[in-house]
């Protein structure tokens, strides 16, 4: 049924004096009338059918003048508790004729006689309105995808064309879709829609039933009878507060109410808060029977704060016409949804009885190309594709003898980078790496560990990454899945089971033993291989290949102006994906990259003192990272390009770096990004306005990256509408290693481009403007402190305890605004577990991030009705009991460190305590550190704590003595 | 536009600052009730506004834009008034502001003890208990819809003392008082209450306003050496314009000071900041 569309805007808007919106129950006819008007024998025609009498207006100019145009906008906008009839005499003979009702004393069709009794001279009594309007129900709050103004009390009209006329029935059952659709991800079965007769009513939405079987829930009486216990009031239809002219309120003689409409009783209570609804929505079907173009209003102000109508035309079709609250909604986002509207009418419409109401599509394909285009940048896409060893090759040829790559005791020209790495994947050769082949690294941050990663590139194999502190069993089971056969290291403990290990020295000696190095890789081979947490119980390893790397360059280097005169820091393990960002994203831009040691990373003042002294100049940190950078004093930093990513930012804590560092010296981008879509997906440019309005947008895509946001289905969802982000383009990796099911199920072809789109499992919202707002996991998983974990994978940990029964995992925050105090609390069955027994068995297999802070045991799990866990009802955590209570004579620093520990960590300490055990933490520990110095006390540096993690340690050490 | 879809009602309109406050509202999208007593009052040495002149303002308005609604209305009279505002809210639906504006100057120009009875009773009659008739019918609907904005339009003798001018001083003085405690009345429902302190306002002549003339006539000095005088003892060294008041007054009426109320704005050039 839906042709072609025109969206209108055909009156302006007004504004709801107050809370009171004297108008929404009025409507309005405005007609035209041309040559000379006999005012007294319409004053006559008036006075035959009710006590009203006729205003006329000298314009004092022509009718097409801008005044003229004001004057009749004010006149039809204007509310009345009766029957107002005004007539704007023009100066060129011209004249409008305008009437405003009261619906409680006219209805539609009374409007419509009165003005055929006004301008033809029909006679007769006017009828009497079949039911009075009700009072309308409260407003809902302003719905997220409705882009409005808070605190805007105007509001303003839109309106879309129909070929042809849809039955105004179905046009609640459309609108409940509609909405129940713009509901977005995780939305109830039901929705509330409204009526001007009947108020609020609910409307169930069975994803599976007939869409024919979308009607209101309660009982539909007609329009002609007022069902008992129905919110109409027949004897009392004006609302409260406005007082009814009690000389004039309703036409006497006539046979309109005869009772005095003045509200006798307190008003009814609006039973529940509605978003939309309609008025006259059974009159859909009458057109105004005078011979002039007439214009009909239905509302003077929104009732409802989106309120639609269906509005017959007289050369034919229906125009769907919709008041919005500008506080709610903008006038974009009722143009599209009017389209979408119209889009689900027309299918109601021609359903036939097989139709369920799932198959209902919100967009039709010019909808969805339009959206689906909003989730890309305007931008150029990146260049050809190539291999991350070619692009290197163009740099090093360019500036040689630039330096390259330095961790504080060697630097590494370009020129030395790549004969080191040559060498090193001479020896992987020899040990007869060939194309294809994967090689592990697990190397500590120094510039060893960048020499490796291209020297297995170089031999046309894919690097795996792990972290030298990664349990030994995260690095077997590393290495069995990947089916590791080399792993460089250096670790002497490097489990047995888990791939040969080799030192970079033992590949160097053994060079000379292998021929020339392959040639002639495609740039789809993969580069590398990232696990990741996975919903599966262990990680996945992430296969991406060369080409997404140098198209992630690509996207950034013109916009941030990467280059030679860049100094980059490593600070990421090279198991976390930043660091892929951070490595390649300096030296295919031919910029340093000043390598971080981890303790150094872990200490910010330390770090400071590195950004300080190498000058770096372009910094990747978590948010989590830099709020502690953050803590020290960080002015003489030349920082010219902070990146964050890997959990979501709080734009706010920017404004304390903003004072020190203006944006036209440090630009600020936050990142959003999934491991599966390379590092990162989309760019916002933080400013000192973004930050102080606590933005929670992550950009639009990067150029060459498609965003999408779908339904449970997979369908694209209007804009601001909230559903599953899907990421497409340059970014997608190659799937997950040796599991093509799961890669089948969240890799599929994309259907707006080439190539394919990653399911991301992460929820958001694209914005009109093609911003997208990250609001988080659809599963169970969780970021702390960067770290991504999913909480399923640390209760199957627990679970594979033979002494566990049961298991569960909640993440808590002693403090809810404080992301730093975010902790994993495990609750295991029975009751009787040793829980300091789980939670060491545990350690032995999980990374210190994943390891819950508490483990606490209960007889049971509490579950919800549905057999869920019911986390709310998980007790407090049992925390690790303190120590007894200090010996007399323990020294006044003994006494000051417990008396800060127990206030940072939220629970009493026990000079024997375990720093880490209650809960400590990298952040916490730099908390304590402030606290200390606030006392005029030495801080502790973190690789004491990590070294001797009691209070009576450190003070035994002499440290505080 | 920033009265558009406001009805606003001025009493005092057919002339002088009454004009100028119309057109001022008109301009910004308002539509108007007008009203004026269109008579002269008996005790008042000086003609009052005219219905010619009333219309004239009216016609000045729809130039402008405005529907316009005009009637004759006698603040002295409750009836009066409550008969004017029914027929606006009739024609307009409601009220958004009032601009009470009606006012005279004389019977003036002698000491405390030389003013009859009957001079003192008309004078607070017009200028203080005038402004009240008028709040008093139009409060009611404005609380009950949570909105409106009403402004009494006092004068410098509202703040300070003027030779000879008790009853004015005093009414003034007393327009303040009131402006005050409606607006503590009113606060709760929304309704604001503020008053406006025009310094000397010349006599504009397409204003067709007079008090200043009729002010040095009550001191019988000539107009020029009055205006000088007061142009001297403003510190801005200027008399103030019509459309300055009316400037003021859009100001209180509209939104932009919504959470303006029981204030007092001077529009005197510095002459009470001494």
């Amino acid at each position: 049924m839906v042709g072609e569309h025109v969206v209108g805007e055909h009156m302006v808007g007004g504004h709801m004096a107050g809370g009171h919106m004297a108008g929404e129950q009025c409507h309005a006819v405005r007609v035209r009338l041309s040559g000379p008007v006999a005012v007294e024998e319409l004053t006559a025609r008036l006075a035959a059918v009710g006590p009203w009498r006729l205003w006329v207006e000298e314009t004092a100019v022509g009718s097409g003048e801008p005044v003229a145009r004001r004057l009749g906008a004010a006149e039809l906008n204007r509310p009345t508790q009766s029957v107002r009839c005004v007539l704007l005499r023009h100066r060129d003979d011209v004249a409008d004729l305008v009437v405003v009702a009261h619906r409680a004393v006219l209805d539609r069709e009374g409007l419509d006689r009165l003005t055929d009794v006004l301008v033809s001279g029909a006679a007769g009594p006017l009828p009497v309105p079949s039911a009075a309007p009700v009072t309308p129900p409260s407003a809902a709050p302003a719905p997220d995808w409705g882009g409005g103004r808070r605190g805007d009390t105007s509001w303003g009209t839109r309106a879309l064309d129909l070929p042809d006329s849809p039955a105004a029935t179905g046009l609640l059952a459309a609108l409940a879709l509609t909405l129940h659709r713009y509901a977005g991800h995780g939305a109830s079965g039901e929705v509330r829609v409204a009526t001007d007769r009947r108020g609020a009513l609910r409307i169930e939405v069975p994803a599976d039933a007939p869409a024919s079987s979308l009607r209101p829930a309660q009982p539909t009486p007609t329009d002609s009878t007022v069902p008992t216990g129905s919110p109409v009031r027949p004897d009392n239809p004006v609302p409260t507060g406005s007082p009814v002219r009690p000389d004039n309120p309703v036409p006497t003689g006539s046979p309109v109410r005869p009772d005095n409409p003045v509200p006798t009783g307190s008003p009814v209570r609006p039973d529940s808060p509605v978003l939309a609804g309609l008025v006259e929505p059974a009159a859909g079907d009458r057109t105004f029977r005078v011979g002039a173009p007439a214009e009909y209003l239905p509302c003077l102000a929104p009732p409802f704060p989106l309120t639609l109508a269906l509005l017959p035309q007289p050369a034919g079709g229906t125009r769907l016409w919709a008041a919005y609250r500008h506080s709610h909604f903008s006038a974009g986002t009722v143009e599209t949804f009017l389209r979408h509207l119209a889009h689900v009418l027309g299918q109601f419409t021609d359903a036939t009885p097989d139709t369920l109401v799932d198959d209902i599509e919100l967009l039709d394909a010019a909808e969805r190309e339009r959206v689906a285009l909003l989730g890309r940048p305007t931008a150029t896409p990146p260049g050809a594709p190539e291999r991350i060893t070619d692009a290197l090759a163009k740099v090093t040829a360019a500036t040689p003898d630039a330096p390259a790559v330095g961790d504080g005791t060697s630097v590494l020209t370009y020129r030395e980078l790549d004969e080191r790495a040559e060498q090193v994947a001479r020896g992987l050769v020899a040990r007869g790496i060939t194309p294809g082949d994967r090689v592990g690294i697990c190397l500590e941050r120094t510039t060893e560990l960048v020499v490796t990663m291209l020297a297995v590139l170089k031999a046309g194999a894919a690097y795996v990454p792990t972290d030298p502190a990664y349990p030994a069993d995260r690095l077997a089971h590393t290495a069995r899945d990947a089916g590791l056969e080399l792993v460089v290291t250096r670790l002497a403990e490097y489990p047995a089971d888990a791939g040969t290990p080799v030192t970079p020295d033992d590949l160097t000696a053994a060079a000379g033993q292998a021929g020339a190095l392959p040639t002639g890789g495609s740039p789809d081979d993969p580069a590398y291989v990232i696990y990741t947490s996975g919903s599966t119980g262990r990680p996945k390893g992430v296969v991406v290949p060369h080409r997404n790397v140098v198209a992630l360059i690509d996207a950034t280097r013109e916009d941030y102006g990467l280059g030679p005169d860049d100094v980059w820091s490593l600070f990421h393990s090279g198991a976390f994906d930043f660091s892929v960002w951070e490595t390649w994203g300096c030296l295919l831009t031919g910029g340093r990259l000043v390598v971080v040691p981890y303790l150094v990373s872990r200490e910010p003042g330390e770090f400071r003192d590195l950004l300080v002294r190498e000058r770096v100049t372009v910094l990747s940190q978590t948010p989590s990272a830099f709020s502690q950078l953050l803590e020290t004093d960080h002015a003489p930093l030349v920082v010219r390009l902070v990146v964050f990513g890997g959990e979501p930012l709080d734009a706010r804590m920017l404004l304390r770096w903003f004072d020190r560092h203006p944006e036209d010296e440090c630009r600020m981008v936050n990142m959003f990004g999934i491991t599966e879509t390379t590092v990162h997906v989309t760019a916002q440019t933080l400013t000192r306005e973004l930050a102080l309005a606590g933005s929670k947008s992550v950009g639009p895509a990067l150029p060459g990256w498609h965003l999408y946001v779908t339904d449970a289905r997979g369908r694209l969802v209007p804009p601001g509408v909230t559903g599953e982000i899907r990421v497409g383009g340059a970014g997608v990796a190659l799937g997950y290693l040796g599991q093509p099911d799961l890669t089948a199920a969240r890799f599929s072809p994309d259907p707006y481009a080439e190539g394919r789109q990653y399911h991301s499992g992460d929820l958001g919202r694209l914005r009109p403007d093609g911003t997208l707002e990250h609001l988080g996991r659809i599963d169970s998983q969780v970021k702390i402190r960067g770290f991504r974990i999913e909480l399923d994978e640390i209760r199957s940990v627990l679970l594979e305890d033979p002494e566990v029964h049961a298991a569960a995992m909640v993440v808590r925050r002693d403090d809810p605004a404080d992301p730093a105090t975010a902790r994993l609390d495990a609750y295991v069955v029975p009751a009787d577990l040793d829980t300091a027994g789980v939670r060491k068995r545990a350690a032995s297999v999980l990374p210190a991030y994943m390891l819950p802070a508490t483990v606490t045991a209960l007889d049971a799990l509490p579950l919800t009705t549905n057999g869920k866990l019911d986390a709310q009802r998980l007790p407090d955590p049992v925390r690790a009991a303190p120590a007894a209570p200090a010996p007399e004579g323990t020294d006044d620093a003994a006494l000051v460190l417990r008396e800060i520990w127990s206030d940072i960590l939220g629970t009493p300490v026990g000079i024997d305590d375990d720093f880490f055990e209650l809960g400590g933490n990298s952040l916490l520990a730099v908390r304590i550190s402030a606290a200390l110095r606030g006392r005029g006390m030495p801080a502790v540096p973190l690789r004491d704590l990590f070294r001797t993690p009691t209070i009576r340690a450190l003070t035994e050490a002499g440290r505080h003595a | 536009m920033r009265l558009t879809g406001k009805t606003v009602l001025v009493t005092g309109a057919a002339r002088g600052l009454g004009r100028a406050t119309a057109l001022a509202c008109a301009a910004e999208g308002a539509s108007l009730a007008l009203l004026d007593v269109c008579d002269d009052l008996a005790g008042v040495p000086y003609p009052l506004g005219t219905k010619g002149q009333l219309e004239h303002t009216a016609t000045l308005c729809r130039k402008a834009g405005a529907a316009v609604l005009s009637a004759a209305c006698d603040v002295r009279d409750l009836a009066s008034v409550e008969s004017a505002v029914a027929l606006a809210e009739d024609r307009f639906g409601r009220i958004d502001a009032v601009v009470n504006n009606a006012g005279i100057a004389a019977p003036s120009g002698k000491p405390v003890h030389d003013i009859a009875e009957d001079e003192w009773a008309l004078m607070i009659d017009v200028d203080l208990t005038g402004a009240w008739r008028v709040m008093r019918t139009v409060a009611r609907a404005m609380s009950a819809r949570r909105s409106g904005s009403i402004v009494n339009v006092s004068s410098t003798a509202g703040l300070v003392g003027y030779r000879h001018f008790a009853g004015y001083v005093a009414a003034k003085h007393g327009l303040i008082g009131l402006t005050k405690a409606a607006a503590l009345d009113y606060a709760p429902t929304k309704v604001r209450v503020n008053a406006v302190c025009p310094g000397s306002v010349r006599d504009d002549a397409t204003a067709e306003g007079r008090m200043l003339a009729e002010i040095a006539r009550a001191l019988d000095v000539q107009v020029g050496e009055h205006e000088q005088t007061f142009t001297e003892a403003q510190p801005m060294n200027a008399l103030i314009e019509p459309e300055d008041v009316a400037a003021a007054v859009v100001y209180l009426v509209s939104d932009d000071s919504r959470q303006v109320t029981g204030s007092v704005l001077t529009v005197d050039g510095g002459f009470t900041a001494r």
